[in-house]
């Protein structure tokens, strides 16, 4: 149109107002090209508003639908924020035994302090056990420092109320244990940067930092009413029997869930310091013990496993007394020369078990002891796992290893391989994380049906026959079997009179499904302990240490104890009422 | 003339200038309007109805971002609640708890002693049936009893009627009484006078007899025992 129009000028010279007049198609298709052009802008604007439109009705739809953040954010009016860094554990009951929460720490900044003296004199209120003369010296280098970490809550409003601008209260998370001693042991603690050190807090640091975790929680098979009652028994030992540490473990011997670890001594997790002492170790886990007379079980199981003897087989002429390597060995008391397989288990005979072991021969011995996994480092839901010493194998080796020494292992790989004797000879794996199978899943099977039914009879002798050297574990209703150890303790190569004292049972012996293992370290006689017998007789002025007068006794206030809980939970116990 | 006819070749009409206008139809013009006027309604519509999308959007985030934070601060409260629940109720506590204000330990039941309490039960049970059936067999063995007595009682109460009816016929006639009769009662009344005698002419001899002594001794005992002295025949 415009280029039209300068042709025009340029052609004409004067102005004619015709030159201005198009004709009326001209002008037709003008108005029409305009018309045209402002519906296309039109039409242009109608797109942009749909698309408006679609765009808002997408994100309604998009709000409407889009879940909730993953993170689990605690927040209230007052700015409460909480964003758990760490997932929670808990035990089988769903008992929380460790969860994080908000704490403050209280930080002064010295440059900002205005009145140096009256800030002194209100910390010093607030906090009388701080030592002034530090925080006087601190105040005058003006670097910032803390004054105490982890305040209480009447701490933290009373410092806020100061209104001081150099006073801080940084907020942080804290990782608080509720049962405090009680899984001192397994749950293990965290650093200040949220990272696992030991026990399952280490084991299990990455799953507990991952979101699932963190939005639910970490559930052990441990039970800790279970965990109180054992505790308590073995603190009343300790203090009964003078022993510098004991231990016990329960765990169900068809599936490997432990209900109950125990070692004592223990310590509050929520209080942090350094703990050198070789006595806090976990004993169940990472010690490695002679267990003594404990193994003679195996040696039994060995023999009739390999068809060498059955629990009849008379063992003739058996002496006081043999020399090993010009070491002594014999028996703790005056036994009878003549005794049967059963026999030597009931009576614990160590003469008898080294005849046993002979007859089975160094090689099938051998093999027995490693398919029950005793010799190699366990696999295991913990970091402190310990590894039982190697030795060369032979005659002397056999001899002491049959009834208990000169072998090492850990007391969780002797419960496991209880467990496997008594289940029917199915292996299992010890486990501390609940998997939600209550049942054992078809599994390798280790020993014949049959010697774990003749073992258990003989441990069920050990217990209820009056030459048992188990009689105070024998409560009525509980059908409990077991086999005792009384190991010497070896320092430094030397063995020493010092004693360990182990207790492994098995109950309901008909159809095992716990096993229960008790430790004393170092007891001593109780002369001043009032024995109760079975049969209601008492008896008072002990002078031996020996397993049986000890180990058995606390089992048994033990099994008293835990046995309604359990028999609570075990159904098929409870079906036979 | 030609300048005449230049006049009004170019002479002034304004209705001339009226037809040179467009030339439109009115039906067109209206559609026109209509378009215009229906775009112009459809765009208002449309931004008050995105205004008004938005505020309603707005407000429900805002009521979203509320409720989440009720949740949140009512999850918040439940967690710090269920941490102290776990404290307050930790074995260790309940434990030191029922030892600082419960008088009497609890005692947990043996399952043996839960088994003793059935047998017990049973064994009740059994020492009642029996005792029923005692009962029972007794009052049967009562019922036969008493028979049996009755049936002994008329026997007896029969012979001494028959007795006493020969008694009663031999003593009120005497005359018809047999020799050895006779006899045998007159022996009896000569010793009972005898008797008499000899405890009137020497009671010595009587307290040294075994009866007489006996019944001493019987009356010493009772003394001591506290008795009534009831004197003897």
């Amino acid at each position: 149109m415009k280029s039209r129009k300068r042709k025009n000028k340029s052609k004409k010279k004067s102005f004619f107002f015709e030159d201005y007049i198009e004709p009326e198609s001209l002008i037709d298709s003008k108005k029409l090209d305009l018309v045209k052009v402002s519906l296309s802008r039109v039409n242009f604007l109608f797109f942009i508003f749909f698309c408006f439109v679609i765009i808002f009705s997408i994100k309604i739809t998009y709000l409407a639908l889009s879940p909730l953040p993953n993170k689990i954010i605690f927040s209230d009016n007052a700015n409460k924020n909480f964003i758990k860094k760490r997932g929670d554990i808990l035990d089988r009951n769903g008992i929380i035994v460790a969860r994080n929460i908000d704490i403050f720490s209280a930080g002064v900044r010295p440059s900002l302090a205005r009145d140096k003296k009256k800030l002194l004199i209100n910390l010093r209120l607030i906090f009388p056990e701080l030592e002034t003369h530090k925080i006087k010296l601190k105040l005058k280098k003006k670097k910032f420092f803390y004054i105490k970490k982890r305040l209480t809550e009447s701490e933290k409003t009373n410092l806020f109320l100061l209104g001081d601008k150099s006073m801080l209260l940084e907020k942080h998370q804290f990782r608080i244990y509720p049962q405090k001693n009680l899984l001192s042991h397994i749950l293990g603690q965290i650093d200040d940067d949220n990272t696992g050190i030991s026990g399952v807090e280490k084991f299990f640091d990455k799953d507990l930092k991952t979101n699932l975790l963190i939005n639910s929680s970490l559930e052990l098979t441990l039970d800790s009413n279970l965990q109180h009652i054992v505790r308590e028994e073995l603190i009343n030992a300790q203090s009964d029997f003078n022993a510098i540490g004991s231990a016990a473990l329960l765990m169900d011997a068809n599936n490997g869930d432990i209900l109950s670890l125990v070692s004592l001594p223990d310590y509050d997790l929520n209080k942090r310091f350094s703990i050198n002492d070789d006595i806090y170790t976990n004993k169940i886990t990472k010690g490695v013990y002679e267990m003594g007379s404990v193994f003679k079980t195996f040696t039994l199981a060995a023999g009739l496993e390999n068809r060498v003897i059955d629990q009849k087989t008379m063992f003739t002429n058996l002496k006081h007394k043999i020399f090993c390597a010009g070491r002594e060995i014999s028996e703790h008391d005056n036994l009878p020369r003549n005794l049967s397989a059963e026999q030597i288990i009931i009576q614990s005979s160590n003469i008898g078990a080294i005849r046993i072991a002979q007859k089975i021969g160094i090689e099938k011995y051998k093999d027995f002891l490693n398919s029950l996994n005793l010799f190699k480092t366990i696999d295991f839901d913990l970091e402190e796992i310990g590894t039982p010493i190697p030795f060369r194998w032979g005659k002397c080796k056999l001899a002491t290893a049959s009834f208990g020494h000169g072998i090492t292992t850990t007391p969780l790989q002797l419960a496991r391989a209880y467990a496997i004797l008594g289940n029917g000879g199915y292996e299992i794996q010890p486990t501390i994380l609940k998997t939600g199978s209550s049942e054992r899943e078809q599994k390798k099977q280790i020993i014949s049906t049959e010697t774990s039914k003749i073992v258990n009879s003989i441990l069920r002798k050990v217990v209820s026959n009056k030459e048992g050297t188990a009689n105070f574990a024998n409560i009525d209703g509980y059908e409990i079997g077991g086999k005792t150890g009384t190991a010497l303790k070896s320092i430094e190569g030397v063995y020493t009179e010092k004693k360990f004292n182990t207790f492994v049972s098995l109950f309901p012996i008909s159809r095992p499904k716990y096993v229960l293992l008790v430790i004393l370290d170092e007891p001593k006689p109780a002369p001043y302990f009032v024995y109760e017998f079975p049969n209601g007789y008492k008896h008072k002025g002990e002078k031996r240490n020996t397993s049986g007068w000890n180990t058995v006794v606390v089992a048994g206030k033990i099994i008293k104890k835990i046995g309604p809980i359990l028999a609570i939970n075990n159904l098929q116990a409870s079906n036979k009422f | 003339m030609n300048t005449e006819s230049d006049q009004t070749k170019y002479q002034l009409d304004p209705q001339r200038w009226i037809s040179t206008l467009p030339l439109y139809s009115k039906q067109k013009g209206n559609r026109e309007v209509k378009k215009y006027s229906i775009g112009i309604i459809l765009f208002v519509f449309g931004l008050i109805l995105i205004s008004i999308i938005k505020n309603e959007t707005r407000n429900l985030q805002k009521e979203i971002t509320n409720l989440r934070d009720s949740i949140n601060s009512i999850k918040f409260e439940l967690y710090q609640a269920r941490l102290d629940h776990d404290v307050i109720t930790s074995p260790e506590n309940i434990s030191r708890l029922a030892k600082e204000h419960l008088e009497s330990d609890y005692n947990y039941y043996k399952r043996s002693q839960i088994g003793h309490l059935n047998q017990k039960e049973k064994i009740l049970t059994k020492l009642e049936k029996t005792k029923i059936k005692k009962i029972i067999m007794n009052k049967k063995r009562n019922k036969d009893v008493k028979r049996t007595k009755k049936l002994q009682f008329t026997k007896k109460i029969k012979i001494n009627k028959t007795e006493l009816v020969k008694s009663q016929y031999i003593y009120s006639k005497p005359k018809n009484l047999s020799h050895d009769i006779k006899l045998r009662i007159a022996k009896k009344i000569e010793t009972k006078k005898n008797e008499l005698k000899k405890f009137y002419s020497d009671p010595h001899e009587i307290i040294k007899s075994k009866k007489a002594q006996q019944w001493m001794g019987l009356q010493v005992v009772k003394v001591f025992l506290g008795i009534p002295i009831v004197p003897g025949k």
